[in-house]
């Protein structure tokens, strides 16, 4: 069963200009683990900052940051890099592969932080990208492949380390309509098929349409949380 | 460390990599070759002989000493022998702008005083019985293909044969010296021969003698027998200046300035120069990959991790260029030994030299990789990652 993730009064403000601004306040919010939720709201409401605590980027200011039994508001940056190496996966609007490195590479990279061996990294990184539907494509560098092709690559590297929650920021936002679907079927699949937690963040309501559930977002307050029609 | 990601940011960007690790093989040829020159010249004065004295003029080593000191020395108690050496600055025929030393010394006393020469071809015998005859450097001799017997004319600069045709010298040995101290691209002459010329209107030229070698008896006080000899000659008709060989050695080094210094001077600049290139690929290196180092901490990469990429990056380059700048050291080494055999017969790269040019590279490495390391680990995955949009 994949890890529930608990927000318990969390507020964090950023420093602009001088002035001190509050993007999630006092924000509670408890999302169930196996569930592919969509995250909205107008810019600025706090969507990619609360992404940003889930996935043990940022600390926040105050509150208690839960995925499963651990509180990351707890752990120290080095702890926090090791948390994330194991447990959550990431998956960026702009894809970030490293471009020096081939889609195999790619996706080997956080698998080189395990203790498993050079053939079984090699071997979990081609059943990733065989999982996305890129296994003839491995030895490709990304400037060979096509933005959707990328973006899967950049899916596969998220789940090479078999993490439970994903964290999608706006991974649909540089695609066409045609291939963003195909990447969000895939993410729905990983939801399905794997019980992967996913968490993504999205300004398209037809992206969020893929999700089980829909938290929306304003000025860093939790506001309704839809489920979307014969889902949840 | 991702050594694989290591490998592929330095060979993803061909041509910066290739001017870095080239610009750091230069510094460490040029760091090298400056360094031997310094070593050298300590070894060459290292290697200099404790039996032995050089009498010089006191005014300057240019100003001839007379014949007759020879036999006044030679009552200084302590004193061996003794052999005149002239400096005959003549150039080869066959190659006038090639440079050698050719000596005029006195046969009888020149081998024995020096056991590090010793014979390989031909008879010193043979160079003692003909007046006109030559020992060579076995370098020397094996650069114009001379062989014993071969006539090898000269033509003098400052004795100058009243004929005007070149001096003619035969080869009747080759030598090699085991010490710095004596190099093996000298053409060493029968100074009695250059006398006569002069003295029977064969030649014009000063006649007087540069240097003379004192061989000390074993046991001897060599500060007794500088003494005796200054103070023998406090009244003229030329003052006179006796040193060891390290000393002589020393000196004639100084007359072209503080060499070791202006070296170690020049290797600063070029190390100074060569850290800011390094630097400034690195810092470059740093930011362009800003993106990437934030995916890495992103996924779990420490920050201890991402600032060690980039210095492990800055000192694979300064490695590299460490390793090709020793390399060509090393090929060109013969070469320049050959090169600089007349002047400075301890030239070579040792291994104290070769260390240091390594050093060098990896301390270079080293602090140019700190600063965008330091930076590449201070960076939060939030701020790489926002950076570049």
């Amino acid at each position: 069963m994949a890890e529930a993730i608990q927000l318990r009064s969390v507020t964090k403000a950023y420093q602009r200009a001088g002035e001190s601004l509050r993007v999630l306040d006092e924000l509670d919010l408890t999302m169930a683990g196996g569930t592919f939720y969509a995250l909205m709201g107008p810019s600025g409401s706090g969507k990619t900052t609360l992404l940003n605590l889930v996935g043990g980027l940022d600390h926040a200011d105050s509150g208690a940051v839960l995925v499963g039994d651990v509180d990351l508001t707890r752990l120290d940056g080095g702890e926090l890099a090791a948390w994330r190496a194991g447990n959550v996966g990431f998956v960026f609007q702009g894809f970030n592969l490293l471009p020096v490195l081939t889609a195999r590479e790619n996706v080997e990279l956080p698998l080189q932080l395990t203790p498993l061996s050079r053939r079984q990294r090699r071997a979990q990184a081609e059943r990733a990208l065989q999982l996305v539907g890129l296994g003839d494509r491995m030895d490709h560098k990304p400037r060979e492949l096509s933005g959707g092709q990328e973006q899967r690559v950049a899916i596969a590297r998220a789940i090479a380390t078999d993490p439970q929650v994903i964290l999608a920021d706006e991974p649909t936002g540089d695609l066409d309509r045609t291939t963003a679907d195909a990447v969000l079927q895939l993410l729905q699949r990983l939801n399905r098929e794997l019980g992967k937690t996913i968490l993504m963040v999205t300004h398209d309501p037809q992206a969020a349409g893929y999700a089980d559930k829909i938290i929306h977002l304003d000025k860093g307050k939790l506001g309704r949380i839809e489920t979307n029609p014969g889902r949840g | 460390m991702p050594w694989k990601l290591l490998w592929r940011n330095v060979v993803g960007h061909p041509v910066r990599s290739l001017l870095t690790v080239g610009a750091v093989a230069v510094a460490v040829f040029l760091v090298c070759v400056l360094n031997a020159v310094t070593s050298g010249l300590t070894r060459t004065l290292d290697a200099a002989a404790a039996n032995r004295l050089l009498v010089q003029s006191a005014v300057s080593l240019f100003v001839d000493l007379p014949l007759s000191y020879q036999q006044k020395m030679a009552s200084v108690p302590g004193i061996e022998a003794i052999c005149k050496w002239q400096w005959f600055g003549g150039r080869y025929e066959q190659d006038k702008g090639g440079f050698f030393a050719q000596f005029g010394i006195d046969p009888e006393t020149f081998l024995p005083s020096y056991p590090e020469m010793k014979i390989t071809k031909g008879s010193y015998d043979d160079f003692k019985k003909l007046r006109t005859a030559c020992v060579v450097g076995d370098e020397l001799a094996d650069k114009y293909g001379w062989q014993v017997g071969q006539t090898v004319p000269i033509s003098g600069t400052i004795f100058q044969r009243t004929d005007g045709r070149p001096w003619e010298f035969t080869v009747a040995a080759i030598y090699r010296s085991s010490s710095p101290a004596v190099d093996n691209q000298t053409l060493w002459f029968q100074f009695d021969y250059l006398r006569e010329s002069l003295e029977q209107g064969g030649a014009t030229g000063p006649l007087g003698v540069g240097v003379y070698m004192l061989r000390m008896a074993p046991g001897t006080d060599p500060v007794a027998v500088q003494q005796a000899v200054d103070a023998m000659f406090e009244n003229g008709p030329q003052r006179v200046q006796t040193t060891t060989e390290a000393e002589f050695n020393r000196q004639f080094i100084s007359m072209l300035g503080d060499v070791p210094t202006l070296l170690q001077m020049i290797g600063g600049a070029v190390l100074f120069a060569i850290f800011f290139a390094v630097l400034n690929t690195m810092l470059m290196a740093g930011r362009e990959r800003t993106r990437d180092l934030g995916v890495m901490k992103a996924l779990g990469f420490t920050d201890r991790a991402t600032g060690m990429l980039l210095v492990a990056e800055s000192l694979l380059l300064c490695g590299l260029g460490a390793a090709a700048g020793i390399g060509v050291g090393l090929l060109a080494e013969a070469p320049f030994a050959v090169a600089t055999a007349s002047f400075l017969p301890g030239f070579g790269f040792d291994e104290g030299t070769l260390l240091l040019g390594a050093a060098i590279a990896v301390g270079v490495g080293l602090v140019a990789g700190v600063l965008p390391g330091r930076r590449a680990a201070r960076l939060t995955a939030i701020a790489a990652l926002r950076e570049v949009g």
